[in-house]
């Protein structure tokens, strides 16, 4: 998604195919949208498809309306998804990054957990999901727990990866110096796996909407997965598309949300952050040697 | 000039697996201002690792100052073929490191690290961050870093071996300027002969497999050294000792 916004730019230098920039590039898109839409509605409206399993754009803009305005059932439902994502998420990613620290820190914590991570990876996850309703009941705890079982892998292997690509020359630099355990892990070891985490977060908060949605098909009174199982199953399908354009809106806004967290606290790997950067270093050294 | 043992070094000798050897039987007296060169692979960096107290020995005894090397030491600082700088830091912060490490980052730490980058020449880059700093600049903070330890015995590990030619060249000479003083001991290793003996009081040629000093050369050239110097058949006559002592001991070596 990031690198959408340099490959425009470079193609106005060349003057290439994106003419007037970035305002006419989505002009252009929305047209090509509106036209599809219009295409879809009028095949409806003509016979063409059926009405009743692909809904008219129109039916699925009232629906919209109906599920936010009218009759606005769905606020309550997307609370209970998101906080069922958002719970499982936050406990996957504590213990991947956990149990990623504790196996690199720990030669004899990793050969024992080896075995057991080619089990679970070799399983789909979701498969497991019947089993956590069983276990967890129909409430939120199961969602919870297929959301944090889903999310859990990403924020492992990345961090995994993260700690163990820090530099032979790096760790000997630190030793040299005399640094504690604790301080290689905090000052070198965390910094440098930064980057490779924060991918693996972002990863993570994706897959654990899929989790907890999933889980609701499976069994719930509430959530948006539940929701649009009521309305397949009653064949209101402008509502259940209206559903799903929320969840995909829902999870383009947090993925964004995780790029500008990932965005500030990586400073170092952006030109314009980090020239900022510098500067407000400058001065506080100034303001600080002068007193 | 005196020479004054700072290392010393009986039947040392380093394996890292049974067959692999990388230094053996090393029995060698380091005075003040010596290099330490040899072809990749001969075992330099290894011996430099034990030095410093990086890697155990297997057999033998390594002493610094007559105390018997355990483990890092506070009057070893080290620079690598890498800048190894932490790149979500600034050039300050970099150099500050060996303070913050050791928990003092005083006012005094702080004046000291800003004197640094000056003497190194990286005057007005003090707050850049290492992404936005050349090669060469980058090896700079690494040295005003290792300046920053206090340590007075610098072991130098190809330092500027990743750099183009010019910029090796040149910041050789400001590292001869910056490291003269009687109370520094530097130890500079590198595959360069030229290097080796432009920079050293003393130069041990290595030879591989095991890893052994073939040979030590004292190198009487006036001081301070001169890009100029690397021309004239003094110069030349040393660049020879060392290279025949180098390919008497890889004649028909596989390579």
């Amino acid at each position: 998604m990031s690198s959408i916004e340099p490959d425009i730019n470079h193609n106005i230098e060349i003057g290439g195919e994106f003419k007037g920039g970035l305002i006419g590039a989505t002009i252009r898109h929305l047209l090509i949208l509106l036209v599809i839409l219009f295409v879809w509605e009028m095949a409806n409206r003509t016979g063409m498809g059926d009405p009743l399993l692909l809904p008219r754009p129109t039916d699925i803009v009232l629906s919209i309306w109906k599920i936010y305005v009218t009759q606005g059932n769905v606020w309550y439902h997307l609370w209970v998804t998101f906080k069922e994502a958002m719970v499982g998420c936050f406990i996957g990613c504590v213990i991947g990054i956990g149990l990623a620290v504790a196996a690199v820190l720990s030669d004899t914590f990793r050969q024992f957990l080896k075995p057991y991570i080619i089990i679970v990876e070799a399983t789909p996850r979701i498969a497991i999901g019947p089993i956590l309703v069983t276990w967890f009941g129909f409430g939120m705890s199961s969602k919870v727990a297929l959301a944090a079982l889903v999310c859990f892998f990403a924020p492992f292997v990345n961090t995994i990866t993260g700690l163990l690509g820090v530099e032979e020359e790096s760790y000997e630099l630190f030793r040299s110096l005399g640094a504690t355990r604790k301080q290689v892990f905090w000052r070198l070891m965390i910094p440098t796996a930064l980057p490779t985490m924060n991918a693996g977060l972002k990863l993570a908060v994706g897959s654990a909407f899929g989790g907890a949605l999933v889980a609701e098909f499976i069994s719930a009174q509430s959530g948006m997965g539940i929701l649009m199982a009521r309305y397949t199953m009653s064949l209101n399908m402008p509502s259940a598309f209206a559903g799903l354009l929320s969840i995909t809106l829902y999870g383009f806004i947090l993925f964004r949300i995780m790029e500008i967290i990932d965005h500030r606290v990586l400073y170092w790997r952006n030109d314009e952050l980090m020239e900022k950067k510098s500067l407000q270093r400058s001065l506080a050294w100034n303001k600080e040697m002068k007193s | 000039m005196a020479d004054e043992v700072v290392i010393e070094a009986k039947g040392l000798s380093k394996a890292f697996t049974e067959t692999v050897i990388a230094v053996e039987d090393a029995i060698f007296q380091i005075p003040k201002g010596s290099s330490l060169v040899g072809p990749s692979g001969c075992g330099k960096s290894t011996l430099l690792r034990l030095i410093a107290g990086l890697i155990d020995k297997t057999d033998g005894n390594i002493s610094v100052r007559n105390a018997e090397v355990t483990g890092p030491r506070k009057d070893i600082g080290l620079m690598f073929q890498k800048a190894v700088l932490l790149e979500w830091r600034t050039a300050i912060e970099n150099v500050l490191l060996p303070n913050e490490i050791r928990g003092d980052v005083g006012p005094e730490a702080k004046q000291k690290a800003w004197d640094g980058l000056q003497l190194v020449g990286l005057k007005d880059f003090e707050f850049a961050f290492p992404r936005q700093l050349s090669g060469g600049m980058q090896q700079r903070v690494a040295l005003a870093r290792l300046l920053q330890t206090g340590a007075d015995i610098m072991l130098l590990d190809e330092p500027f071996g990743a750099l183009d030619e010019f910029t090796r060249e040149r910041l050789n000479v400001e590292l001869l300027r910056i490291v003269d003083d009687p109370e520094i001991t530097t130890i500079f290793v590198t595959h360069n002969i030229t290097e080796a003996i432009f920079l050293a009081d003393k130069v041990f040629v290595m030879t591989p497999r095991p890893g052994r000093i073939a040979a030590m050369i004292d190198i009487n050239l006036p001081k301070p050294r001169t890009i100029e110097m690397e021309t004239t058949p003094e110069f030349n006559a040393l660049i020879k000792e060392v290279r025949d002592v180098l390919s008497g001991h890889l004649d028909g070596a596989p390579l």
